[in-house]
């Protein structure tokens, strides 16, 4: 149980310390593994589900209460 | 649904001269910011315009500004256009005849990279270059993807 507290805690350590630098390392490490098709499809796919959100809030926002 | 891949894929298909730039750009060299449009700086003669028109004939395309006007290019329109902003079905293009800091077409023809699609091969600003035009342009977002492009740089120098 403890073993698992310090991997999580490990890794979680090491993404908010890239994260002081303003860049998430990890991600961006998995970003560059990626074809430049790869990462443009994955904007894309970003881009769509902010909006699906946008779209909800607005939504759940009209109902009435 | 916004499609930026598939707007380059038909400006690459149709043909279009052109320079990929903007967060798009920055998308492709490994950034992991969120995009919302597909910059590009092209040759603006009236051919490239008019491929341009093709290319996105199909997705109603409109002036960002003027979204009541269709796009209906003609030899005089072309002749007076510097930039092109367009709202299309599938999201927003922006033409442009030149990059801040980096010049007009020819210059950042020259400071581009070719990469390969699925769809064919693709001109895209190099990091430098993109680096140069995210500074001068400095905006909040502008500063956080020149961030992202110089972490970019370092991770490739290390490899």
């Amino acid at each position: 149980m403890n073993q698992d507290k310090e991997f999580v805690l490990a890794e979680t350590s090491s993404a908010y310390g890239a994260a002081d630098d303003g860049i998430d390392l990890p991600l961006l490490m998995d970003s560059l593994a990626m074809s430049p098709w790869e990462r443009m499809q994955a904007n894309d796919d970003a881009l769509n589900f902010g909006g699906s959100l946008r779209a909800a809030m607005i939504k759940r926002n009209e109902k009435p209460k | 649904m916004k499609n930026l891949s598939e707007l380059t894929r038909r400006l690459i298909v149709a043909q279009v001269e052109f320079v990929l730039v903007g967060g798009f750009a920055a998308v492709a060299h490994g950034v992991t910011l969120v995009t919302r449009d597909v910059d590009i700086c092209c040759r603006f003669s009236e051919p490239n315009l008019m491929r341009i028109q093709t290319a996105l004939a199909d997705l109603h395309p409109v002036y960002r500004m003027r979204k009541d006007l269709p796009l209906e290019l003609t030899p005089e329109i072309c002749a007076g256009l510097k930039d092109l902003c367009l709202e299309t079905d599938l999201g927003v293009v922006d033409c442009l005849g030149e990059v801040l800091g980096v010049g007009n077409f020819d210059e950042v023809l020259k400071n581009s990279i070719e990469i390969e699609l699925p769809c064919g091969h693709c001109r895209i600003i190099n990091i430098d270059a993109l680096i140069i035009a995210k500074e001068a342009m400095n905006r909040n977002h502008d500063r956080i993807t020149v961030h992202h492009l110089k972490a970019i740089k370092k991770q490739q120098s290390q490899n």
